[in-house]
């Protein structure tokens, strides 16, 4: 039996693909050109705008359901936990501006080896398509893979962090330590967003 | 999106403690083990049926004292006849039969010994539509029970029509004309009256059938204030067709379906993540 | 869906149905009219007729005197009104209680078969011919005592009235809602104080109609009258005495061929009326007058 909520429904998953792709697009753009070198702020930032305007088309849709259908249920989990897996988005959207803005404001980097950054952005990449896939089909399965690869990125972050002090080159210890912030905290929204769905699902939070 | 930045540490020993905070605000009611807390009605085994239909199939339910406790369910389940079952009055119904036990403070009411009219004075019931007295006036009707019941002393009656007339947030709306007939007043202030009415007899337990079903939203809405002021002293049960008002009103609720009881739980836990599928599909209007 | 164009399609075809439709409901309300005339006439005309006929023999004399000799002009119906008020008085003091304790029982506890039963048997007591009842008082009361009297003719007078207000009582017992013997029920109030104090009394005015209604019929009846007060020309003198009553009176003034006695006749008849008449109107308006304030009901939303 389709209720008046359904096609809001419809719209909302909609809304979630589209601003889904959009965040994986600008981290993978922002990763894949802070690895060739190249300068796209611009581009980055016209992402990161589309992603917010998005943002606010969600959160216009998901609090007129609220008002006009009361949900319940796992209607309402998955209301609530859309809010907060789209908000997880603007911050791909952002942190991946802010990877690009290191390689504006800090210039060429040519000289620095990526290696430690080289490593990380694989297990970031893989991650973050894998939170988009994990809120598009509530699996668990994911969700609770996208917990232990949070682990291991914090575990790589914990141990590689402390040892750019040691590092000859401040211009490129300062960019790596900004950057490897930045695919660490992509990493804690992506496990954030399988936790939504662990809510959505179970409706446990925080399992 | 506070909690986001709180977890900022990364450390496993940062979560767990963030999972403490959370268990420790979880909910109102303190979870001790079912033996210690207080039960004020309890029914067991409760089957009833009226002209051969079967309408109750073996339903048991604790009922918590000073909380309010909501019947949810379709047309039809069974909820109404099984409040009916709580304080004796299903029996007045065509070709009724009932089995069972139902323990108000550890006493069954249905024992033998039991005379039904005490019994019904321990449970007071508000129905659907407004029905005050139409030939009483204002006092007469939330007198009734007492004058009807042998009370004489005037000074108690008086105070106990005021006590009542001031928990239904009626007093200062009426005080002025006690003498006015019943009928007179609006349809929110008559439901507001017969509850003053069926409080007047100092039950212990307060059962509502849909009380607010036939009101306007304001007048719903001071009901609803009136519930929850109310369940301090008084043991609620109400049934409702309002998801709504069950949510905002109750700290209880069971889904009744066909008559069967489907699920039991605290409030949130049943409209946030009901166990059993049925229950989901009925809360989240997936059948009327 | 149907389109706004559709929707004017349609409604031409229904303009032409809607004129006839007007001219048939005047033709049928002046029908209507005309039939409560006709009803009206014949109402009016009596009233009439004994207005005009009777007025003129009304006097303090008339109404307190005895009758005077056959045939002569002067006396009274004095004897002829006392014993109208005494016998329905009497009558009413026996069979209002009966019968409103028959039509309470009916209506809550009337439901099975023996009261589908005693329902049955009320109605066709209520259809007997009275003439036939008042053969029994003859039998049961005149013969057994030995003399004609007002015993009889209450006996007679309250099993007339009691199958009406019966089935009066219970109709209009039943009108009141099933919600407020709930009520009742729910405050743990007896059943027997839940239907004196509240049901009867929501239920007054059906009650009185009912009554007033069975005053009015006794107070005309004529037939079980002959059999058992026998008529008199002397004031009340006793329960076990025959007495005269006003039907009565008028019934054996109306057999003599004398003109005085063709005139007081229809003195009596509207003296007759009239007692009705105010009968009616007195317990209307005490009835009213308590229970005005109550009537006032408020029809809103709620709030």
């Amino acid at each position: 039996m389709t209720r008046l909520i359904d096609p809001h429904l419809s719209k909302l998953s909609f809304l979630m693909e589209k601003i889904g792709n959009l965040a994986v697009q600008s981290i993978n753009l922002a990763i894949d050109s802070y690895l060739e070198g190249k300068n796209v702020r611009n581009e980055s930032h016209k992402l990161s705008q589309e992603i917010m305007a998005l943002y606010d088309e969600i959160g216009n849709l998901t609090f007129d359901m609220i008002l006009k259908y009361q949900p319940v249920a796992s209607d309402f989990r998955l209301i609530r936990s859309s809010i907060e897996v789209s908000y997880g988005f603007t911050r791909f959207g952002r942190y991946a501006y802010d990877i690009t803005v290191v390689r504006d404001m800090f210039g060429d980097l040519s000289e620095c080896k990526n290696e430690v950054i080289y490593t990380l952005t694989g297990e970031i990449k893989h991650m973050i398509h894998l939170a988009v896939q994990c809120f598009a089909t509530l699996d668990l399965d994911k969700a609770k893979q996208l917990k232990t690869d949070e682990y291991l990125v914090d575990k790589y972050y914990n141990k590689h962090l402390p040892m750019l002090i040691n590092s000859k080159n401040v211009k490129c210890a300062l960019a790596d330590a900004l950057v490897l912030r930045y695919l660490e905290r992509i990493a804690d929204h992506a496990a954030f967003m399988g936790e939504s769905v662990n809510y959505i699902v179970t409706g446990n939070r925080r399992s | 999106m506070s909690s986001y930045e709180n977890m900022e540490g990364h450390y496993m020993s940062e979560l767990q403690e963030a999972d403490k905070m959370e268990t420790v605000t979880k909910s109102p009611i303190k979870h001790s083990s079912t033996e210690d807390v207080k039960y004020k009605l309890i029914a067991e085994n409760i089957v009833a049926s009226y002209d051969g239909v079967v309408a109750v199939k073996n339903v048991n339910m604790k009922f918590r004292d000073k909380a309010v406790t909501a019947l949810i369910g379709p047309s039809g389940c069974g909820k109404t006849t099984f409040l009916r079952c709580l304080n004796r009055m299903h029996e007045l119904t065509k070709n009724a039969k009932l089995t069972g036990r139902v323990l108000l403070d550890g006493e069954d009411l249905y024992s033998n010994e039991q005379d039904p009219i005490i019994n019904r004075r321990k449970i007071g019931m508000v129905f659907q539509k407004p029905n005050p007295f139409p030939t009483m006036s204002i006092y007469d009707n939330v007198a009734a029970g007492l004058k009807l019941n042998g009370l004489r002393d005037k000074s108690i009656i008086e105070q106990i029509v005021k006590g009542c007339l001031e928990m239904v947030y009626l007093w200062d709306e009426v005080k002025d004309d006690l003498k006015k007939p019943g009928m007179s007043l609006s349809g929110g202030q008559q439901q507001r009256l017969c509850i003053a009415r069926a409080l007047a007899i100092q039950p212990e337990v307060l059962l509502m059938d849909e009380p607010a079903s036939a009101l306007d939203p304001i007048a719903t809405q001071k009901i609803e204030e009136m519930i929850t002021e109310l369940k301090k002293e008084y043991t609620i049960i109400i049934v409702t067709h309002n998801m709504q008002q069950a949510v905002r009103v109750s700290d209880y609720t069971g889904f009744m379906y066909l008559g069967d009881l489907i699920e039991f739980g605290e409030t949130k836990q049943i409209f946030e993540n009901p166990r059993n599928e049925i229950t989901a599909k009925y809360v989240q209007g997936q059948f009327g | 869906m149907i389109t706004v164009e559709q929707r004017a399609e349609f409604r031409k075809h229904f303009r032409y149905n809607v004129s006839r439709r007007l001219v048939t409901d005047k033709i049928i309300k002046g029908v209507v009219f005309g039939c409560v005339v006709i009803t009206i006439i014949p109402l009016g005309s009596i009233l009439l007729e004994v207005f005009r006929n009777g007025a003129s023999a009304l006097s303090i004399e008339f109404l307190t005197q005895v009758p005077g000799a056959v045939g002569e002009a002067g006396g009274g119906i004095g004897p002829a009104i006392q014993g109208t008020l005494l016998l329905v008085g009497m009558s009413s003091l026996i069979g209002v209680p009966i019968g409103v304790l028959g039509g309470i029982f009916l209506s809550e506890f009337g439901n099975n078969r023996l009261g589908k039963t005693i329902r049955f048997f009320n109605d066709v007591l209520a259809e007997f011919p009275t003439i036939v009842i008042g053969l029994f008082a003859f039998i049961m009361i005149v013969l057994v005592f030995g003399t004609f009297s007002i015993l009889a003719g209450m006996f007679a007078l309250s099993i007339i009235m009691l199958p009406i207000i019966t089935r009066t009582t219970e109709e209009a017992l039943k009108l009141v809602p099933i919600s407020y013997r709930e009520a009742g029920y729910a405050l743990g109030i007896k059943r027997w104080t839940i239907i004196m104090r509240i049901i009867l009394s929501s239920a007054k005015s059906g009650l009185v109609t009912g009554i007033m209604l069975s005053v009015a019929r006794i107070g005309g009846e004529t037939a079980p009258l002959i059999f058992t007060i026998l008529g008199s020309s002397q004031f009340f003198s006793g329960f076990d005495q025959p007495m005269d009553a006003l039907p009565l009176r008028i019934w054996r003034l109306s057999l003599l061929p004398y003109d005085t006695a063709a005139a007081q006749g229809w003195g009596a008849a509207l003296v007759l009326i009239l007692i009705v008449l105010a009968l009616n109107i007195g317990v209307r308006y005490v009835f009213l007058r308590k229970h005005g304030r109550s009537l006032h009901v408020r029809i809103t939303g709620g709030g």
